[in-house]
């Protein structure tokens, strides 16, 4: 599976270098890519820092705290991260733009001078606000996945919060940093919509500008397929570095079971979460309520177009989550079996890795690669419909690996011995021993899986058509008529299903066993 | 299951598509998005065409020109494309050496471009001059010209596209070329503390502006006409520039491949036909390649002239592109 996997995307890069025919100049990396380079890797690394601090706080003050609506809290901040960018740029500017609601205060305070977020602040903004509430969300998941005899242990023992935080806490924050330092990285270092639009000039562009421009302007996909392996390269290097310094295989969970957390009543604690969560609020309510502007025109986008739009999205979500999940647990099988019974960690480590590294294949030139191989067998015409699900579908693949390869490893440790000893294996294995205890975070990463393709505009840029328009899609359209208030419309509507939709994912990877 | 639901996905378009084409010949005409959407011209042009050809007219959409030429290319012979509609003049050249297209065969006279019009490939179908736009209320006494804009360090604000990503984009790096030739990396140098931001695509800065982040956005001479005409809204003009202004041409071309090369010729003649060109300017925002100026909506006609038309050939736009980048990446990134 895994190595299907990797002569997809080599099949890919292969086609795309093969059909730029002349030899591209191999590697033309003159300063300026020099550069941008640079300047990547650091507002990345920035990014990902501001984004797990942000959702590491908010992790820890949601999970002592229970109050009324804290259910919606924890669906926005699974929605944030599959808004289109574009919404999310608008979002930025309608808060801190100059005109934005930030600088209407600041005027009403009597402060008159002028200040832009172009450059590292706006950019900084919003990647921390389309992913930090992500991190949140999934560390959240996991505390609350720490056995309910650990906490009657802490009680019992009298645990001060330094002692909860360094023991019980911390593993678990232990176990999933790695994978999410690597995720979000590599989001950051390939994001490019941001980035041009907020970064203020072109010393602020990734490489994904480059690749983008080689393939749609210059039509040197020899030179695309290049860059992209030079991106591919990077992130794999950097990826390289953070497992073998970092990664803990997954940590199997209990059974999780509603636990007051004792260390709740704290004082300082208190007033520490406190300040974290209206923090938290108040850097992410504004933006997120920036986007119910789009209400107005919310009746006046109601026609044939947009159902037919929502129907498609819908259907690529399904196929692509589908696929997402499929492979999700093919590999996660996999894993285990060289983990537990094989004995080799090595190669278990190497599925846990590949997931992550299929975000950094640029997915243009992926795309492009492999409708080159694809037009061969099919009608072109049709490509669009098996190359926009799949694309998607590897896109959610590690968020889908995330929540499936930890159940698996429960699974095995609870009942692996009983099934080896009743010989129960394969399917058999798969359906009685593993399906109880996986369905619900399967319907999680699921419903995550479609939310993330739902809003992602991508490849349908090339392989959009009248047959295959999305909602994303359709608000491009809308854009390109001089239609602002229209598009924002449905950049609301959109984000109002991701939304659902994390809140479908969260209340079945909440749900008990 | 997942081959499955896909095969079944891929039969039903399919099917869809074959029940389209009973009995008629099918024409596939690539264009960009906005054009064949809900507010762009693309269902009247296909009632009036369908009217006359006994055909159907299936609008195959891309997001933007460069995604049309880039789809093309992948495409190669097995093209579906009878038609692409939208390239951009400025890319001409890149399309041409695609050797996906074939002569079409029309006589280019009286065509109501500013610029004479030769080329046999492509059919100009309609054309806009860019210009910067800017609130009136907001910015009551706008630069006259290019240099006014780039020189005065106390001067509006600019919202603007990357040239590497964006037509409008090209275009303002090729009209300062014009404008500052070997100059134009200084020029660049100049404007920059005002630049805003370099936005991906024109939507973006277009946005950007209307949300109010920039004094001025680069955009089209014909951009106030939306507004006169569906928003009431007078305030937001075009500043013309003494030095002319770049234009902007969008063509069609047949392919090569095509099955109906006579049904694809009937079309690029029905381009510049009145049912056509009359659909226009209140549908694709632009100018008409071949209309007479009374033809013209209200709006359209009281829009400011620029004197001069300014443009680079194809060619030239190729063979020097990549060093006009340079100028401006060495300028603008600091």
């Amino acid at each position: 599976m895994a190595f299907a996997i990797l002569a997809l995307v080599a099949g890919g890069f292969i086609a795309l270098a093969a059909v730029g025919g002349e030899r591209p100049a191999l590697l033309s990396i003159g300063p300026y890519l020099w550069r941008v380079l640079a300047f990547s890797i650091v507002q990345a690394a920035l990014s990902t820092l501001l984004s797990l601090a942000l959702g590491v706080a908010l992790a820890l003050a949601l999970a002592r705290r229970r109050f009324p609506g804290r259910g919606a809290v924890l669906a926005l901040l699974g929605t944030t991260m599959v808004m289109p960018t574009i919404v999310a740029v608008f979002a930025v500017f309608a808060v801190y733009g100059r005109s934005g609601w930030a600088a209407d205060i600041l005027s009403l305070l009597g402060w008159r001078g002028e200040f832009s977020i172009f450059g590292y602040p706006g950019i900084l903004i919003a990647h921390v606000f389309l992913n930090g509430p992500y991190v949140a969300r999934i560390l959240l998941d996991s505390l609350s996945l720490v056995p309910a005899e650990h906490w009657r242990l802490a009680s019992a023992l009298g645990f001060s919060p330094a002692h909860i935080f360094r023991h019980l806490d911390w593993p678990v924050l232990r176990a999933e940093l790695p994978g999410l330092t690597g995720l979000v990285f590599l989001l950051c270092f390939k994001s490019f919509a941001i980035v041009l639009a907020l970064g203020g000039g072109p010393s602020r562009s990734t490489l994904e500008v480059a690749i983008y421009e080689a393939l749609k302007i210059d039509l040197d996909f020899g030179r695309a397929a290049w860059l992209s392996l030079i991106q591919l390269a990077i992130c794999l290097t950097l990826m390289g570095i953070l497992n073998w310094a970092l990664t803990r295989p997954p940590t199997p969970h209990t059974v999780r079971s509603q636990v007051q957390r004792h260390d709740a009543r704290n004082r300082s604690l208190k007033l520490f979460d406190a300040i974290v969560l209206s923090a938290g609020a108040l850097f992410i309510a504004p933006l997120a309520l920036s986007l119910l502007s789009g209400l107005d025109n919310i009746l006046e986008i109601a026609d044939a177009d947009l159902l037919r739009a929502f129907l498609t999205s819908m259907t690529i979500a399904v196929l692509a989550a589908t696929i997402a999940c499929l492979l999700a647990l093919a590999l996660a099988t996999a894993a285990r079996r060289r983990r537990v019974v094989l004995r080799s960690p090595r190669i278990a480590a190497f599925y846990d890795f590949l997931p992550n590294t299929l975000l950094a294949v640029p997915p243009f030139a992926l795309t492009a690669g492999l409708f080159l191989i694809l037009r061969r067998f099919a009608d072109p015409s049709s490509a669009g419909l098996i190359l926009l699900p799949l694309i998607n579908g590897l896109a959610a693949l590690p968020f889908a690996y995330r929540s499936l390869a930890p159940r698996l490893l429960t699974a095995e440790e609870r009942y692996g011995r009983v099934a080896a000893s009743l010989g129960i294996t394969g399917v058999n294995k798969l359906a009685i021993m593993d399906w109880p205890l996986l369905k619900r975070p399967f319907a999680a990463a699921f419903a995550l899986a479609m939310a993330l393709s739902f809003g992602d505009f991508g490849i349908i840029a090339l392989f959009g058509g009248q047959d295959l328009v999305t909602l994303p899609y359709l608000l491009y359209e809308r854009l390109g008529s001089y239609r602002l208030d229209d598009a924002s419309a449905i950049g609301l509507f959109i984000v109002l299903v991701a939304f659902l939709l994390a809140h479908v994912s969260g209340r079945l990877s909440h749900a008990g066993d | 299951m997942v081959r499955r639901l896909l095969l079944t996905l891929a039969s039903l378009v399919l099917a869809a598509n074959a029940a389209f084409a009973q009995g008629k010949p099918v024409l596939t005409v690539y264009t960009y998005g906005s054009f064949a959407g809900k507010y762009g011209p693309g269902k009247i042009v296909k009632e009036r065409f369908e009217e006359t050809c006994g055909c159907e007219l299936n609008w195959v959409t891309a997001e933007d020109a460069g995604s049309l030429v880039g789809r093309l290319r992948l495409e190669g012979a097995d093209t579906k494309a009878d038609v692409v509609l939208g390239l951009d003049v400025n890319l001409a050249a890149e399309a041409k050496s695609l050797n996906a297209f074939a002569p079409h065969g029309l006589d280019m006279q009286d065509l109501s471009l500013p610029i004479a019009w030769n080329d046999d490939t492509f059919v100009p179908f309609d054309w806009g001059y860019y210009a910067f736009v800017y609130d009136s209320d907001k910015l009551p006494n706008p630069p006259k010209s290019l240099k006014e804009l780039v020189e005065n360090p106390n001067g509006p604000k600019v919202v603007l596209q990357d040239p590497r990503t964006s037509a409008p984009g090209l275009g303002l790096l090729l009209w300062m070329q014009k404008v500052y030739g070997d100059k134009a990396g200084d020029a660049w140098a100049q404007l920059k503390p005002r630049i805003v931001t370099f936005t991906k695509g024109w939507s973006e800065a277009y946005g950007l502006f209307l949300k109010g982040e920039a004094d001025m956005v680069m955009s089209y001479t014909t951009s106030p006409a939306y507004h006169i005409v569906v928003e009431k809204k007078n305030n937001y003009k075009a500043a013309i520039f003494s030095e002319g202004h770049y234009l902007q041409v969008e063509i069609a071309g047949m392919t090569r491949t095509t099955k109906q090369p006579e049904l694809a010729k009937t079309f690029m003649a029905f381009v510049l036909s009145k049912p056509f060109q009359s659909a226009m300017p209140e549908g694709n925002w632009m100018m008409p390649a071949k209309a007479p100026a009374t033809d013209l909506p209200d709006a359209f006609q009281h829009l400011g002239q620029p004197q001069k038309a300014l443009l680079f050939t194809p060619e030239e736009v190729q063979q020097n592109r990549r060093a006009f980048t340079d100028v401006w990446l060495n300028a603008t990134a600091r």
